[in-house]
């Protein structure tokens, strides 16, 4: 079978998803290729910016602030890399970045508005929501269920951490007291904390009870009574005006849900930053295909691509495999938004670290060439620490218009454009910055392919 | 006789101290085990569990038949935790059939002992019907069989035995000193306990030094000269059982290496070096992986298509034998009276032996304590069954009395015995805690629980041993924060301590991940990261967390 179409995006994350939709809505025909399931869906559901510099101790209290220190600092890192387009005059770098930041972050929202994963938040201001271990991350939007409201400002605040019954991936206790601990040595509010268990029974199970499982539960209408039902004598106990949940609040109805809770039990709801599997990470998933498929782009799941013809700097073609068929699309342009390790677009064995669908160079966090370095060495002997992991970084190297390039500095291909976590020159698990430079660098990509799509016919 | 008064303190919670504890307890003696970190957390838990019938030390005739008959010995007392092993030795060439052939006879000499069949040669076709992925190009295999137990758990029910019979056992004591008397008399142990930071002494007769690699060291506390050769052997551990059985081939330098299905797992082992290197910072080198992979390549040649989860190092104690390689220093044990030279009195140390020998290396050092001290009880340690060993368990019928997955009991069944009724027992008041909590093992709530209750562990990596929580594909990625909150409920911990316990065992996991990240791994890495890290925030965390010696550096 051959397609046709003036933009392919490989990769089906964040980064795809809105380089397609932005694509899309210029009037470029799309189509994307997903080959399983994205790290976005494996993610927290919360939209990091910028949390941190590498190895630093103290957090960013606003995307500004960081944004301005990167452009500073690290001006290959993919927020810097915004600043450096040819139409950015020296003095407008900084201004560049942040404005597109901005830019991007309110698209999104927008674009996140009625759908089941609408968040909250704004570009101004980081925000600490609590994570299910009880300890807090710097953050710039949360979805409106995961909205912890006034709790660690109001002076008369009483949290209540709620766990279920058989569901091992919180633990209200731990949580509760980790999040004590953090409060009473800042002197800060809530001024009290409480923990309690609930007895939910998805489908009659009392043991081994996913996430999954009770999100869909609650998804059933009536199911949220029963937990409103539950929650009541532990709320009136301490007198809670917050309780704080696992993020399994459902995916369809989970703000419905949230907001038929708060009414039933007279106190704010909201759900935990927590792990895979995420419901909040499936429900920005879900959230974003919708997006861009309403908006008129094509989607092929479950298809990998295999190979690609290109005719002197350009990629004319590219193959994908699904298990019962091979299509060969046409396309004017690609953007390459494969993910790192995860995502499957960075894979690495004792030989060195290569690109999967293209054999573009990958590079070091020093931009070095990581294509002969063995993976364990680009590691350091503190697991989890500031300083993070160099593997973390390495990645693509690219130009302003994020386009990868090559040893000899020059572009790999004029139509090749890369996003999100194939790139290299950041650590989105130190810096809390990941879903961010996927939004960016997604947006900015599908923005150079725009230009380069409308620009064919002169090369 | 009061608290602080013993006959005998064993030092070393490892597989020799943990037993010559035992024994000296069943014989009635007032014991005291001292361990500086946990029971078997040093080199016991680097090995590969086999309990060998010495076919690699066929120079050694004694030794093999000393060792065909521990095997035995742990088969009646603790036949919930052994396995056995087919095992194939491919042969590439006839120069490997050549040399060295005299352990078919040795082998078979006393195989009727052990109740498995002589030493048997296969053609290439019937290899590699029982193992497809062997080279074609083979003219022939041997065929064996060999047993295997569980090392953490030996160590453990030798433990939980000793206690039963009255010893006292102390992890996380280090021992920092002897009261020695004028005339040269061990009279008292001062340790430190890294738990509460305090030193403590107590009073003893005697003192029998079991640490293994750090058995000079033990020994110069007291001032005296204990030769050791110490030697560092590395495993490389794959996500699964890649292999129907265990292959044995000659490496690239003539020495024998093997992969062993293992657990939920396979071992690559081992690598022979001579070391200086601290145990505490040990980890396996690049070189090491190399030379593992390229040996067992030569008879599977798809083996780099595994996925590699992390690798293992320890420090094999030998006897001080010199300007000989690793492989033809003896495998027997000594036992060192250090009186007997005049030295100081009342301490008598080890070095050498084998996992299989642990028993018998107590008995002899447990008969020499008995005859200072004028004890004349009989060993029984062969004799008397370890816990669990009691009678066969029916994990069919477990499974459908209680709902839980047949897989996830048997896995109970084959660390417990039929201690695993007691396990089970507990989900009838609470049916939560059949839920999983380690799923690559599996591990279910409930045994977590009692081994927190039941077998003293302070850390999660305590439990890990325990339980092999944390040691599948995953590495713990998925159940480290979900067992530290059990933990943490169950010894009433701090928030800070909970994020510790959480960050100690990602360290630890890391020390020997790190080492062979490769393929797969680095999707697991990013995930691992992207959660402790990038969710839980715990990089930024501000809580007491100790640099593990292997951290040190840059």
């Amino acid at each position: 079978m051959i397609l046709e179409s003036d933009l392919l995006v490989i990769g089906g994350g964040l980064a795809g998803l809105v380089a397609g939709t932005i694509a899309t809505e210029s009037g470029a025909s799309t189509i994307l290729l997903r080959k399983g399931q994205s790290a976005t869906a494996f993610s927290s559901g919360a939209i990091d910016i910028i949390g941190y510099l590498p190895d630093a101790a103290e957090s960013i209290s606003d995307p500004l602030e960081g944004l301005t220190a990167i452009a500073g600092l690290y001006p290959l890192h993919p927020y810097g890399v915004v600043g450096y387009g040819d139409d950015v005059a020296p003095e407008e770098v900084v201004d560049a970045i942040i404005g597109r930041v901005r830019d991007t972050v309110v698209w999104l929202k927008n674009h996140l508005q009625g759908t089941i994963a609408s968040v909250m938040g704004d570009f101004n201001t980081n925000i600490y929501p609590i994570t299910i271990l009880g300890t807090t991350k710097p953050t710039c939007l949360v979805q409106e269920t995961m909205n912890p409201g006034d709790v660690n400002k109001h002076e008369e605040s009483v949290l209540l951490f709620a766990g279920i019954t058989g569901y091992p991936d919180f633990n209200p206790s731990a949580a509760a007291k980790t999040y004590l601990e953090d409060r009473m040595a800042l002197g800060q509010p809530p001024h009290k904390i409480g923990h309690c268990m609930t007895q939910l029974m998805p489908f009659r199970k009392c043991f081994n009870i996913s996430s999954i499982e009770i999100a869909r539960h609650l998804d059933h209408a009536g199911s949220i009574e029963t937990l409103a039902k539950q929650l009541e004598p532990h709320v009136k106990q301490i007198g809670a005006t917050h309780v704080a949940i696992p993020p399994v609040l459902g995916f369809r109805h989970a703000l419905k849900n949230k907001r038929e809770l708060e009414k039933s039990i007279g106190a704010e709801v909201f759900e935990l930053l927590g792990f895979p599997p995420s419901i909040p990470g499936l429900r920005l998933q879900r959230a974003l295909e919708e997006v861009y498929t309403k908006a008129g782009g094509k989607m092929l799941v479950g298809h990998e691509a295999t190979s690609y013809t290109k005719t002197g700097q350009k990629i004319k073609t590219v193959v994908a495999r699904s298990p019962r068929r091979e299509i060969s699309i046409d396309t004017k342009a690609v953007v390459l938004a494969t993910g790192k390790y995860i995502g499957g677009g960075i894979a690495g064995d004792e030989k060195g670290l290569r690109e999967t669908v293209f054999d573009i160079m990958t590079v070091t966090a020093d931009y070095h060439s990581a294509k002969d370095i063995l993976p364990s060495k680009a590691t350091n002997r503190l697991e989890i620490s500031p300083m993070g992991q160099q593997l973390q970084w390495c990645g693509l190297s690219i130009d302003p218009q994020f386009r990868p390039i090559r040893e000899d500095g020059l572009e790999w291909a004029d139509n090749v454009f890369a996003a999100g976590a194939v790139l290299a020159g950041y650590n989105y698990s130190v810096e809390k910055s990941g879903l961010g430079v996927a939004l960016t660098s997604g947006y900015s990509a599908a923005k150079s392919a725009i230009k380069c799509i409308k620009g064919g016919g002169e090369n | 006789m009061t608290d602080s008064e013993f006959d005998v303190v064993v030092i070393g919670g490892g597989s020799t101290g943990t037993a010559v504890a035992r024994d000296c307890a069943i014989r009635g003696l007032k014991t005291l085990l001292l361990e500086r970190d946990d029971i078997a957390s040093a080199t016991v838990g680097t090995c590969a569990g086999m309990i060998s019938s010495g076919l690699k030390y066929s120079d050694e005739p004694d030794i093999m038949a000393m060792c065909s008959k521990e095997v035995m010995h742990f088969n009646h007392i603790a036949r919930h935790i052994i396995m056995k092993n087919p095992i194939l030795a491919p042969l590439l060439d006839l120069s490997d059939a050549a040399s060295d052939s005299s352990y078919v006879d040795s082998y078979s000499a006393h195989a009727e002992e052990r109740e498995v069949p002589s030493m048997l040669f296969l053609t290439p076709e019937a290899s590699r019907e029982i193992e497809p992925m062997l080279n074609p190009d083979i003219i022939a295999s041997v065929y064996y069989e060999e047993f295997f137990i569980d090392p953490f758990r030996l160590c453990m029910l030798q433990t939980l035995d000793a206690i039963k019979h009255g010893a006292t056992v102390r992890t996380y004591c280090e021992v920092i000193g002897f009261d020695i008397s004028n005339n040269n008399d061990i009279q008292g142990v001062v340790f430190y306990n890294r738990v509460t930071g305090t030193t403590e002494k107590i009073n003893t007769k005697l003192v029998i030094n079991a640490t293994g690699p750090w058995a000079h060291k033990v020994a110069k506390l007291s001032g005296e000269n204990l030769d050791i050769r110490l030697n560092k052997g590395a495993h490389v551990i794959l996500d699964r059982r890649v292999v129907n059985v265990g292959i044995t081939v000659k490496a690239i330098d003539g020495r024998w290496i093997y992969l062993f299905p293992h657990e939920n797992t396979t071992l690559l082992g081992t690598t022979a070096l001579d070391t200086w290197e601290d145990p505490d910072s040990l980890v396996a080198s690049f070189d090491e992986i190399e030379y593992l992979l390229q040996s067992i390549q030569t008879v599977l040649p798809s083996i780099r298509e595994a996925r590699i989860i992390r690798t293992m190092a320890g420090i094999r104690p030998l006897v001080p034998e010199w300007k000989r390689p690793e492989g033809k220093v003896t495998r027997g044990y000594r036992i060192i009276d250090h009186s007997e030279n005049g030295g100081v009195k009342g301490l008598i140390s080890f070095t050498g032996g084998k996992l299989v020998m642990c028993r018998h290396m107590a008995e002899a050092a447990t008969d020499l304590v008995c005859k200072k001290l004028g004890n004349t009880a009989a060993c029984m340690t062969h004799k008397q069954a370890l816990p669990g060993n009691d009678a066969d368990v029916d994990v069919s019928a477990l499974s459908k009395e209680y709902g839980i997955a047949l897989h996830a009991l048997e896995r109970m069944r084959a660390r417990r015995g039929t201690e695993m009724l007691k396990v089970l027992e507990l989900t009838k008041e609470y049916p939560e805690w059949k839920t999983t909590i380690c799923t690559c093992e599996p591990v279910i709530e409930a045994e977590i629980r009692y081994a927190i209750r039941e077998e003293f562990p302070q850390t999660l990596n305590d439990l890990r041993r325990r339980l092999r929580l944390g040691t599948g594909p995953c590495q713990g990625t998925f159940c480290t924060f979900k067992a530290a909150a059990i933990l943490s409920d169950e010894l009433d911990l701090g928030g800070d301590d909970f994020l510790v316990d959480i960050l100690d065992f990602r360290a630890e996991r890391w020390k020997g991940i790190r080492q062979s990240m490769r393929g797969e791994q680095l999707a697991q890495e990013e995930l691992t990261l992207g959660m402790y890290t990038c969710v839980a925030n715990l990089d930024q965390s501000d809580v007491d967390y100790d640099i593990k010696p292997w951290e040190e550096g840059s």
